[in-house]
């Protein structure tokens, strides 16, 4: 197995602006509408309001009038976009072509879980938009009309809140995804609430504009200068959250001390897109001891914590999906005890994808790490270390 | 008087290389720690980071998976896949600073019984200077 050397791919030069007088939202309702009575989709997964209450979910959106219910940008993150994807279409291929908008951390989340058979893509057309970040679920539901005055205030001015989730504030993909994840990429940017930008991602995106009649004649650069302003900001409220964490955590059981109000309810593993298995190892009796085993431990530690393996489910959870973590943060807003979660996975996901070159979800011909190697590699973990041993003998 | 610190060490061997080379290790009486107690696997990557660390958090002062050379593995991959988790682990174990230096990847094959004895009587000799492991007696864990 080899890594192939990956294409650099650069953002187009070329896409359309569109005027965005009508309200940036109905602007992206039209253009889809437009593709569902054109038969360009057959259905439309987009984040909608259910009528007369507050809650958002997921609709595969058949009905062009049903159109008012949808909301392309949602305050909250409710259920994670790839897995909403996943649900239904990991059983096989779809006949039908669908359309899913979705946040960039979730079309990255849906590439993972295609990587992992879980998400079948073929004709499915993602499209991806601006995200300004979202805001605690729990905060939301506690007074949704002040959290939506509040989100409605970030998205005209697209300026950091603290009242946006922490993940959020430092999230480096809330924009085009550089690489074949999506096939198209509406940017909300460049222009605020005046036009918005639609940049194709992939041949399958600049076919759609195409049909759609807008081509791809508008120059994209106000969208791009303005995108990389907000990156340059993000990038410097990154390194002070990773070094406020790494000294939280360098503390004398400072993970530990993180995780201790944690009830074991598994919800960060349940919500969690990339926790995509059946029968999570944590949740089966393989950890359960026998009576006398938990007497035998109690003596050993001098007390016993109740239930068990708390810890070891969180950094055995961590172990096996965290090369895969798109910080998407959907564990923190369904931890019912405001533990740090996704904060704290995301600095660890930070270092270890650095240390395998590897950033999920941005690349669907990119092999997981977990399933790819080469021969030559992470020597440094080897009692001895062998490529170095026999580095100088070949030398002779 | 304080009793001396033996150390509670786990070793999970491959079956093809290094569980031979620890068998052959024994039948030329070659001297090695018992603080060792050994747990054959098919493959070093059969080692889920999940019996690393419920080693850790249970009961062992140190880890050791063991399995053969690159290049040699039985299943001709398992032990490349091994290695990456086993770095993965690591560097998680050393981010949240959790003592990365109790658990090590060697590998040894079926000939080499001295090679086996060193590379756990060394392990050994490091896991007694560094002490009790404290996460298994920490009763936050």
């Amino acid at each position: 197995m080899s890594h192939q050397k990956k294409e650099e791919t650069i953002i187009p030069e070329k896409g359309t602006v569109l005027s965005a007088e009508k309200g940036t939202k109905r602007v992206i309702l039209d253009i889809l509408k437009k593709a569902l009575a054109e038969n360009l989709f057959d259905a439309v997964l987009i984040p909608a309001q259910v009528p007369e209450t507050e809650a958002y979910s997921w609709i595969l959106l058949q009905d062009e009038s049903l159109f008012e219910w949808a909301d392309p940008l949602p305050p909250v993150m409710t259920v994670q976009g790839g897995r909403a994807l996943s649900s239904f279409s990991k059983n096989g291929e779809l006949e039908q072509n669908i359309a899913a908008l979705l946040r960039p951390c979730e079309i990255r989340a849906a590439i993972e879980l295609f990587k992992l058979k879980q998400v079948n893509l073929k004709n499915i057309t993602l499209i991806s938009l601006d995200c300004p970040g979202a805001m605690p679920l729990s905060n939301y539901m506690s007074d949704p009309q002040k959290t939506k005055k509040d989100f409605q205030h970030i998205l005209e001015k697209w300026e950091n809140s603290e009242s946006l989730r922490p993940v959020c504030q430092v999230c480096q993909h809330f924009s085009f995804i550089d690489g074949t994840a999506a096939d198209l990429h509406i940017g909300l940017l460049g222009d605020k609430n005046k036009n918005i930008t639609l940049i194709p991602s992939s041949p399958k995106g600049k076919k759609l504009l195409d049909q759609l009649e807008f081509g791809t004649k508008d120059s994209v650069e106000k969208w791009k200068t303005e995108k990389q302003q907000l990156a340059n900001e993000k990038i410097k409220r990154i390194d002070a959250f990773n070094r406020e964490w790494k000294k939280k955590i360098n503390q004398a059981n400072g993970f530990f001390n993180e995780f201790n109000p944690c009830i074991n309810c598994h919800n960060c593993m349940n919500v969690c897109p990339m926790c995509y298995c059946q029968q999570c190892y944590f949740d089966s009796q393989a950890i359960n001891f026998k009576p006398e085993a938990y007497m035998q431990k109690a003596e050993q530690k001098g007390a016993l914590r109740f239930p068990l393996n708390t810890m070891l489910f969180h950094i055995g959870r961590m172990s096996h999906m965290v090369l895969s973590c798109v910080s998407c943060g959907a564990c923190e807003d369904a931890c019912p005890v405001s533990i740090p979660v996704s904060q704290l996975f995301s600095m660890v996901s930070d270092q270890t994808q650095k240390e395998f070159k590897y950033t999920p979800g941005m690349n669907r011909e990119d092999a997981l790490p977990l399933q790819d190697f080469t021969e030559q590699e992470f020597c440094e973990v080897e009692v001895p270390d062998e490529c170095h041993e026999k580095a100088p003998e070949e030398a002779k | 008087m304080e009793k001396k610190f033996k150390p509670n060490i786990v070793g999970f061997l491959c079956n093809w290389c290094s569980y031979a080379g620890a068998d052959l290790a024994g039948s030329s009486k070659t001297q090695v720690d018992p603080s060792l107690s050994v747990i054959r696997v098919m493959c070093s990557s059969r080692v889920n980071s999940n019996l690393i660390l419920s080693s850790l958090l249970w009961g062992a002062d140190g880890v050791l998976v063991a399995g053969c050379h690159p290049g040699d593995c039985h299943y001709e991959q398992g032990n490349y896949y091994a290695r990456r988790r086993f770095a993965l682990l690591k560097k998680i174990t050393k981010i949240l600073n959790l003592e990365p230096d109790r658990i090590q990847l060697s590998w040894i094959s079926a000939s080499e019984g001295k090679r086996y004895a060193e590379i756990v009587n060394q392990f050994a000799r490091d896991i007694t200077k560094k002490g009790p492991n404290p996460l298994t007696r920490n009763s936050q864990t």
